[in-house]
């Protein structure tokens, strides 16, 4: 594993996946890490275990919901979309993200 | 908030299907390797490479199921389905175990389930009327030398007297009338029909009490004689059917039109009494139940018909020695209850203790269990499970074994009640002490199974968890537990010697009641002698043909080969009843202060002779007493009489016989047979009504126009019981539904014991349980004290430490503990004991609360017990082997 990838940090995988799942539409989770990867352009270390993790504490939450379908390969999957309460979170999370991101930016940049 | 309830449930109902959950996510896993080798291939890898990066990619798979299973079901409940799995694995692998303490607490909460089952049927439950608490019945008392008199003097009145209470609307919302009738004669159109019980019942009865009719109408006063059934029968007898309204039932010769059902829970007043059917009461005198408005106390309306009493029924001179009372009716009324009430409650804190006991008892081996297992547990709180997680392991076994001992005590219970049951006097049993699992049963074993898991689990659940990971896993001190656990398991067991204290002095001082109550002497010998209890009114006797069935009836059986002698009563003996009468003697001064009433009974000819009574002065009633032409105490007795004319009647009654103990309370020692009195004997003082009762002045009066047959007593030659059969065929004979029963005067007794029968044997079963608990109690902490300090004792003994000293050493502090239990014990029972002989008199006869020798008895006994139960472990520290030292580990 190159030493120079991103780990990913606490609590935003979750953040990734509704993200992901807001952008694309219903997806199996085997597409929900490739797109997560693609997107990073390889940049994070991805488990791709871990998205069904994620998977299952959006789900008891309410902002996602599965579907049993079928993949543009012909193979039986689970497909998850975001629900309009995981639509509202998204936006909730995406604010506490930039006001965060910001923070960070001015603490790092804030020398002396 | 409903996003964290819902993420809750969902976890919660997926903690139930782990398995579905698991194989659903391994599919879901599969078809991402699937769907990752697909894109793999078409960049150009073979399948092996293709599959051996897909599954890198994914990452280890272990972990990720178990991230998977924690993000899914809840951690608690799945640290609880895990314990419970462990559980139940641990306690199949100690069956011993599991039965000893499943069984323990099984008795424990099924004793105190019984006892509850018969208190609250008994004690607790209201009538199921509209609002019971404001109704009362009332009673008019006679006050005898300053006592109430416990015997109503009317409990019953006439309509006047009813119409006038129901007059008075600013205290009384409504008055209903109620009576038993005494073994009516029913038919059904016509067919004669088994004995069932009948009451009378005023024509507003059930509309006033507010129970409906699952069937039919509330009877109106313009009905005439109609019938109300119980749901009991109408299903029994009419199938359910709607056709059953209509029929006419016939109850000693009246015909009554059947217009109601009442539904099944109503049962009349009399809780130990079903009644079958109500009828129209004509112009019998009824019992009365009022209904109170709000506010008015017991007392302000026992006031309001006492003055409608003193002014229009009670004649004037006696309105100041009587009194009225109203009683509450909002639990019925019950003979069985005033009876066993308090013997109830005292039982009900007995089990208690008991269950106290099998508590602490369980609590102890539980822990014993725990010393036995530390080096496992410890090895596992050294892998990482936490306090927490050990101590739920604990519980969840407790419970479960808690939960066993719930059913296992229902089943028990459901025994226990049947033998109870069985040792009371009854000729059959009510519906109301049968066993019936109902919610408030159920709430009851609840409370007190969660009640034992938090006295004999919790404890030992935390002291188990107290571990000390280094000292224990080094082998040296593998067995020793921390001294905190041994103090309290010490404890445990001096408390279980303490409560064994209590329960045998209990016990002891019931069975003494009991042997006390058995050797008491009668006053005449009740072996060959047999009581025949007859109902000539049920036979369709009336009363002008008495005289001659009675002497058909001492005819006859004074025939039967085997019988010496025969007489008669109005009423069987030892049945607790006798009449209570006033009647003023002519030419005897009364003692200052004496006058008023006392106990009277009716006997016909023969009647010393055959009881075998002995004389103590004058004579006893002769054949020409029988045939002479003074009157008998009842005979032309008529309301009407003025009062000379009643006292010209008194002054040709008699002659009368006395007991001592009336000559000598009525005539202050001086005699009452002087020229001219009436009293023309006096008799040994004897027990006529019940083995328990103080014997009082008593006065025989003859019998010589019989009004009633109820008894026969007859003096057998040889033994009784060969002659019952002939003397049950002869009665038959005069009429073959005249007898009720035929027993020995000895059975008649036994049965007036019952109720002490009944507490000495449930406090002798559950003191001898006690017993054997604490025995198991000090002999697992005496064996466990010895187990632990083996190693200790063995490099002593090779020391050459002496086996006294080793003993002493091995067992001093259990001793000590059993001492201090015994006190303790002692001094409870002491103070309770004399706590509930203060609240009651009924429960303790011919001995002091404080007797001296039953706590003697019962402290000896635990002390040997004990010392039995130390004497093995004590064996075992002396015979140590002082190889040990070397051998073990």
């Amino acid at each position: 594993m190159p030493p120079d990838k991103l780990e990913i940090l606490q609590g935003t995988l979750d953040l990734m996946v509704l993200r992901t799942l807001f952008a694309m539409g219903p997806l199996h989770g085997y597409g929900i890490a490739r797109r997560i990867e693609q997107i990073s352009g390889n940049e994070i270390v991805l488990n791709q275990g871990t998205i069904y993790v994620s998977l299952v504490r959006l789900e008891n939450r309410g902002w996602i919901k599965s579907k049993d379908g079928v993949s543009e390969n012909n193979r039986r999957a689970k497909f998850y979309s975001i629900t309009k309460a995981g639509t509202k979170q998204l936006e909730v999370e995406n604010d506490q993200w930039e006001r965060l991101t910001a923070m960070m930016g001015r603490l790092l940049t804030a020398e002396g | 908030m409903l996003d964290s309830i819902r993420a809750v449930w969902t976890r919660f109902c997926a903690t139930f299907s782990a398995e579905r959950i698991a194989r659903e996510f391994d599919e879901e896993l599969r078809a991402h390797v699937a769907m990752s080798m697909d894109e793999l291939r078409r960049s150009g890898m073979t399948d092996a490479d293709a599959r051996r990066e897909a599954m890198r990619k994914l990452g280890r798979l272990d972990p990720l199921r178990d991230d998977h299973r924690a993000a899914r079901g809840l951690p608690v409940l799945d640290i609880l389905v895990e314990a419970v799995r462990h559980a139940t694995r641990r306690l199949a692998r100690t069956p011993m175990f599991a039965a000893i303490v499943t069984l323990t607490l099984a008795v424990g909460i099924g004793a105190n389930t019984a006892l509850f089952s018969l208190v609250d049927n008994l004690l607790l439950r209201t009538l199921p009327v509209r609002s019971p608490e404001q109704l009362v019945e009332f009673a008019v008392h006679s006050i005898v030398r300053g006592q109430l008199n416990g015997k109503p003097v009317a409990g019953e009145f006439n309509r006047a007297t009813f119409a006038q209470v129901a007059a008075q609307s600013q205290g009384i919302a409504g008055v209903v009338g109620y009576r038993y009738v005494e073994r009516p004669k029913i038919s059904i159109d016509g067919v004669p029909q088994a004995e069932r019980a009948i009451d009378y019942a005023s024509t507003n009865f059930f509309r006033e009490l507010g129970v409906p009719m699952i069937v039919g109408r509330y009877p109106d006063e313009s009905d005439g004689d109609v019938i109300v059934i119980s749901e009991r029968w109408w299903r029994s007898r009419f199938g359910g059917s709607l056709d059953a309204l209509g029929h006419t039932i016939t109850v000693d010769d009246r015909v009554y039109r059947l217009i109601g059902v009442a539904p099944l829970r109503f049962h009349g007043f009399e809780i130990d009494r079903s009644v079958d059917a109500w009828i129209s009461p004509g112009s019998t005198e009824l019992g009365m139940v009022a209904r109170l408005r709000a506010g008015v106390t017991q007392a302000q309306a026992a006031a309001l018909l006492h003055n409608i009493l003193i002014t229009e029924v009670l004649p004037p001179d006696r309105g100041d020695s009587l009194v009225t009372i109203a009683r509450s009716m909002a639990h019925g009324i019950s003979e069985l209850r005033s009876q066993y009430q308090n013997a109830l409650i005292a039982l009900m804190a007995l089990v208690l203790l008991v269950l106290l006991t099998t508590c602490a008892n369980v609590g102890n081996l539980v822990m014993l269990r725990h010393i036995g297992r530390r080096r496992e547990l410890t090895m596992r709180a050294t892998l990482g499970a936490s306090r927490a997680r050990l101590v739920v392991h604990s519980l969840v076994e407790t419970s479960m074994l808690a939960l066993a001992g719930c059913v296992g005590g229902l089943l028990f219970a459901a025994w226990a009640l049947r033998i109870v049951v069985a040792l009371l006097p009854l000729s059959a049993v009510p519906e109301v002490l049968a066993f019936h699992v109902d919610t408030r049963m159920l709430a009851f074993v609840s409370v007190i199974s969660a009640l034992s898991v938090l006295l004999f689990g919790l404890v030992p659940a935390w002291r188990a968890a107290d571990v000390d990971l280094a000292g224990t896993l080094q082998s040296s001190h593998a067995m020793s537990a921390p001294s905190r656990t041994r103090r309290l398991g010490r404890l445990l067991v001096g408390a279980q010697v303490a409560l064994s204290v209590v329960l045998i002095v209990g016990a002891g001082l019931f069975v003494q009641t009991l042997r006390n109550l058995s050797k008491l002497q009668m006053g005449y010998g009740t072996e060959r002698l047999l009581q025949v209890t007859l109902d000539p009114r049920f036979a369709g006797y009336q009363e002008a043909q008495m005289p001659a069935l009675a002497r058909h009836l001492l005819e006859r059986v004074g025939a039967v080969p085997g019988v010496r002698s025969v007489s008669r009563t109005s009423w069987p003996l030892m049945i607790g009843s006798s009449t209570s009468m006033g009647i003023p003697l002519p030419n005897l001064p009364d003692r200052p202060g004496m006058s008023g009433m006392w106990d009277a009974i009716d006997v016909g000819p023969q009647f010393f002779e055959t009881m075998g009574i002995a004389l103590v002065r004058g004579r006893i009633f002769t054949n020409a007493d029988f045939i002479s032409d003074t009157v008998d105490f009842q005979s032309d007795r008529h309301r009407s009489e003025t009062a000379a004319e009643g006292a010209a009647r008194r002054r040709r009654m008699g002659p009368y016989i006395v007991n001592e103990s009336f000559q000598t309370g009525r005539y202050d020692g001086g005699d009452p047979m002087q020229a001219g009195s009436p009293i023309v004997g006096i008799v040994k003082d004897v027990k006529l009504f019940g083995v328990k009762e103080d014997v009082r002045p008593l006065m025989f009066l003859i019998s010589r126009v019989p009004r009633r047959v109820g008894a026969l007593q007859v003096r057998t030659v040889g033994d009784p019981q060969a002659v019952e059969q002939g003397i049950a065929e002869a009665i038959r004979s005069v009429n073959p539904q005249l007898l009720r029963t035929v027993s020995t005067l000895g059975e008649v007794t036994g049965r007036s014991i019952a109720k002490e029968r009944m507490v000495a044997s449930i406090s002798g079963f559950f003191g001898v349980l006690g017993l054997v608990l604490a025995t198991m109690g000090v002999f697992g902490i005496a064996s466990s004290a010895v187990t632990q300090r083996t190693k200790e004792l063995g490099i002593r003994r090779a020391l050459g430490a002496g086996q006294g000293v080793l003993i002493r050493d091995s067992l001093r502090e259990t001793v000590g503990m059993i001492a201090l239990g015994l006190m303790v014990g002692a001094l409870v029972a002491v103070v309770a004991v004399r706590v509930t002989s203060r609240l009651t008199t009924d429960l303790l006869f011919g001995i002091t609360p404080t007797d001296a020798g039953t706590l003697v008895v019962s402290v000896g006994l635990i002390v040997l017990v004990g010392v039995a139960a130390c004497a093995i472990p004590a064996l075992r520290a002396a015979r140590v082997d002082p190889l040990i030292c070397i051998r073990e580990d």
